[in-house]
This record gives C-alpha cells, structure tokens and sequence, in this order.
C-alpha cells in the first residue's frame, strides 16, 4: 500500500465545508473591513459635533433632556432684540448666525452657581477673555472679521447642550460623551488618551474607575496640567494617592506630533520614549522576519524531502 | 520496511512528568496573558470588549492577567529549583551536550540547517535539544525577565516612579507591548509550525505531553540523545532501555 505523503492529504473535508470556505472567508473580509470603517467614523477638525446647535428646537428631544418642565422664558428672558421681537422675521439673515453666540450663558449661574465659578477660573474662561481683548483691539472698521483662533474660546454652550442633553446618565455614557465633546477642539488629546491605559480602559472598556478627560482637568474648570508639575500631581494623586514625585512625568498624551514643539516641557520625555519604542519595534521585526523565514524554509524543505523521498 | 516496525514505533521517554507540568502551566498561562494583554492594547476592537465583559469587567481582566502572570513566573521559579534540585540531589549537570546551554554545536547545526534548507546537505544531527528548541527554551526563561520587570513597572507606577523617570512607565510599556507581540508571534508561528507542522509529527506533536517519542523519531530527530542513550550498550531492537523503566 502507498503510503500518503502528508496525512492532510488522507483527508478530504465534507462537501459542506468545501462550498461553505469562499463564504467564511467572505466574512473574515468583512469583519475587517467593518473594523476599519468603524476606526474611520470619529470626524476630528470638524468642530462641535457634538450637537448641532439650531433655532429650532425639537421639543420631543427636549422633553427628553434635562430642563424639561422649564419654561422658554426662564432661560431666554423677554425674547426681544432691541425694539425688535426675537427672532424678527424681518430680518432673515439672524436665524443664520450661530444660535450660541447670541445667549447670555452667564444666565446659566441661576441654577449652575458652582459650575459657573469654577469655568471662570480654568483656560476656556481665559480664552474667552484674550479672545474679547482681540475683538476690542481690532480695526473697528473691519468688525465682524472672523477671529483667526482655531476655535471660537468656548462658552456653556459649546460643550453642553440646554435643551437636549439628559440627565441621570451613568458615569461612562458621560465620560464617553465628553471625549467626544472635549476632542471636538483637542483632536490630538483625544486620540493619545484614547490610547493611553486610562482612555482604553474608561472608554472602550467601560471601567467607571478610570479617569475620563474632566477627573484630570477639571470638572468645569479646564486647565491645562503641562505647565505646573504641582498641579498636575496633585490631579494623579486623586485616583493615586501614593504617587512618587515623578509620577505626574508619565506622559499621558503621547503623541510624536509634540517633537515639533520645542517649548513642550515634555518632548525630551516623548524623544527618549519614541526612539526606545523605535529600537524595540526594530528588535522585534529582525526577529520575527528572521525566525518566520527560517521556518518558512524548513517546512518547505521537508515537505520537498517527505514528497521526493521514494518509499 | 524498518520504518514501521512495530519496535521501531515504540515509545521512549523524551520528558518527565515534572516538565510536562510545567510546559503545560506555562502554555495555559501564556495563551491567557495573550488574550487578557492585547484585549487592552486592542481595546477599540469589538472582540476585545467581548473578552473583557466575559471576564467581568476591565479590573477582574487586569487581575486575571497579573494571577496568570503570577503563575508563569512561578513556573520559572520552579524551574529553577528544579535545576538546584537536578544538579545537588541527582548530580546531574548543568552543561554538556544534553542540556539546554548553548554550544558550538549549535551554530554548526544552524550552518547545516541552513545548507540542508538550500538543498546543499544533509539535516543537522541535533542533541537532545536542537537549537531552535534552545532558542525556545532562553526566549521564555529570559523573555519572562524582561516581560515581568517592564509589566511590574506597569503594575505599581506610584511606586516605580518615586526612583525611576516617570518616562520609565512609558517604556516599560513601549517593550511589554512589542515583546508581547514578539512572544505571541514566535510561539504562534514558529514553535507551533517546528513542533506540530512538520511532516513528522503532523497534525500533533503529543510529546511534550505524554512525555514519549517514537524510537525511530528520537533516532531521526535527535541521533545526539540518541546515540549518549543507546549507543554505549550498543543497542539491539528489543531491549528495554533504563530511561523507560524509570518513568
């Protein structure tokens, strides 16, 4: 009897299997191509989207949110622009601008008190102040002109939405939606805290305990920890609270793009981060390239030998 | 034909029962390291999710890699008492051509590989280890060193960076992560492909866990171990060797 050379050889699969591997394979295709347009679909540099923000309000998503059961005019007041009704049908270019550069969110401190002082103490109030020195500096014959900041400094309104965002939200669906909002302007922030331990544990993962973008920041406050080693230690010992004097030095948003800036306090850090993530890749790949083709070979080799060798 | 002779066949032992445990912690241990570790790095993927809520959760996921982590470097340990064990109590020694320690015939087995792979010899004649088994013997004896220092760095940063850079963290997991990818692209690959896919042991290579080899294979794969066993008693087919009667 002829021995088979190969024991795959003995054995045919079922018709069933046979028909079914172009399919499987399909599926395979498909799982990755699914996986790359899911990594696709987060529209950095577009800003806010959030939430659109619109005259017009749906009052079926309002009625959803949080100040549901609030009148119109306990936010909005008397509704008049100058001698004028708001919003004046006369005028059809206002429903044009944009809805949040027109409300006084410094109404908001009637209910959110504590939320408001602590915005004016952190960079986004900070930003709202250069950004209304810039104004009053302008050429007053050139008013209206576009501010050239990448992003307008943000009020209330930019992160939070009054007339739909809900209420009783777990801690994760906030957190997730805030890496979403706080991204909309800090796209690098949100793509290295989504690779960070903390951002793939708290987001992806759902774990409550890790820390979401404002538990580091601020909750309303904002401020950026890269300047004051003090500050940004005291924000790592709220979750660790046995931190080591060089803990806050871990970097968090690791990002190259950050070597092109010289002034980071952190860039030697990434630089000695990059080139030793750079020499292990490299040490790996020589590896694996050299231990795959070696065994690439040798199963070739002895399969060309157990097929030759006569019986 | 010899080839199939039923004494040709027979089994003779290749590993202790002791070894055969440890080989089978480490590969338990191992697989879910793999799995718990790269359902973190590859978070954003739905199968990783998937893992961690079948774990419960992102911290019973943590735990569990740092208790399988725990395990492989208890059986290290273990390991390496066994050697004290192997060297004071069975007067065993540490080097020579039986053992794990690598040797200039070793390099010369590579070089003839290499000439048998391109057609111009004969295979090497191995020991009782060849050298890509030595390989995998130092790249986990070592490998789990190097993965156990940069994944405790990882474990209790408060701690690590009261004496290290705070960057330190940051490296640590740069070299946990691409060792991970190495070790898991080694063994996947070429361990599994040396072991299981070659045409003498297709489709599965029992050895490491029965602790037996067909004479005829430790003859062809390892005449080295064969030859120091067998060879002093010059060997006739039926004798009942003493490695045998002692397991």
């Amino acid at each position: 009897m002829k021995h088979s050379v190969f024991p795959l050889n003995r054995w045919t699969p079922p018709a069933v299997i046979r028909r079914a591997l172009p399919a499987m394979g399909l599926v395979v295709l498909l799982q990755f191509a699914s996986i790359g347009a899911a990594r696709g679909d987060t529209d950095w540099g577009k800003p806010f989207p959030a939430f659109e923000s619109n005259w017009f309000v749906d009052m079926s998503r309002f009625s959803e949110g949080a100040h549901t059961g609030i009148d119109c005019g306990e936010c909005h007041m008397e509704m008049v622009e100058g001698t004028k009704k708001h919003p004046d049908p006369e005028a059809p270019g206002y429903l044009k601008t944009d809805a949040r550069e027109r409300f006084d969110y410094g109404r908001c401190k009637r209910c959110h008190l504590k939320a408001r002082e602590r915005s004016l103490e952190g960079a986004h109030a900070e930003a709202m102040k250069q950004q209304q020195q810039r104004k009053r500096k302008a050429d007053p014959t050139e008013a209206g002109q576009e501010d050239d900041a990448p992003y307008p400094a943000p009020t209330c309104g930019h992160c939070h939405s009054a007339h739909y965002d809900r209420s009783q939200r777990s801690r994760v669906e906030v957190g997730r939606a805030m890496t979403e909002t706080c991204g909309a302007c800090h796209p690098v922030e949100k793509a290295t805290y989504l690779e960070n331990y903390h951002g793939r544990a708290a987001v992806d993962l759902g774990h409550a305990e890790a820390a979401y973008c404002t538990d580091c920041h601020g909750a309303h406050t904002c401020i950026s920890l890269k300047k004051e080693a003090e500050t940004a230690l005291s924000a790592c010992r709220r979750c660790h609270p046995d931190a080591g004097k060089n803990f806050a030095d871990i970097v968090i948003h690791y990002s190259t793009q950050r070597l092109a800036d010289d002034d980071h306090p952190k860039r030697p850090a990434i630089l000695r981060i990059y080139v030793a993530g750079l020499v292990s890749l490299a040490f790996i790949s020589i590896l694996l390239i050299g231990f795959y083709s070696h065994s690439f070979l040798l199963m070739l080799r002895k399969i060309h030998d157990k097929l030759r060798r006569p019986e | 034909m010899m080839e199939n002779s039923p004494i040709e066949n027979d089994a003779v032992r290749r590993f202790s029962v002791f070894h055969r445990f440890l080989h089978i912690f480490v590969m338990i241990s191992f697989t879910f390291l793999a799995v718990t570790g790269f359902s973190l790095s590859f978070s954003d993927q739905g199968w990783a999710g998937l893992v961690v809520s079948l774990l419960g959760g992102a911290e019973s996921a943590a735990g569990f890699h740092r208790f399988c982590a725990a395990l492989f470097y208890l059986v290290v340990v273990s390991h390496l008492i066994w050697l004290g064990y192997f060297k004071v109590v069975l007067k065993g020694r540490w080097t020579g051509s039986h053992t794990m320690i690598p040797n200039a015939t070793d390099w010369e087995n590579i070089l003839q590989n290499f000439r048998y792979i391109f057609g111009k010899g004969e295979p090497p004649l191995f020991n009782r280890f060849s050298y890509l088994e030595k390989i995998d013997y130092w790249a986990v004896l070592l490998g789990m060193q190097s993965m156990g220092v940069t994944g405790l760095l990882m474990w209790h940063p408060e701690a690590f960076s009261a004496v290290l850079p705070g960057y330190a963290i940051n490296i640590a997991n740069e070299f946990h992560f691409h060792e991970a990818i190495l070790a898991v692209g080694y063994i996947g690959v070429v361990h599994m492909t040396a072991t299981h896919l070659t045409p003498e042991a297709f489709p599965l290579e029992k050895s490491i866990f029965n602790g037996r080899i067909a004479r005829r294979r430790l003859k062809a794969e390892h005449p080295g171990e064969w030859k120091d066993r067998y060879a002093p008693t010059a060997p006739s087919e039926g004798t009942t060797d003493p490695a045998d009667a002692a397991s």
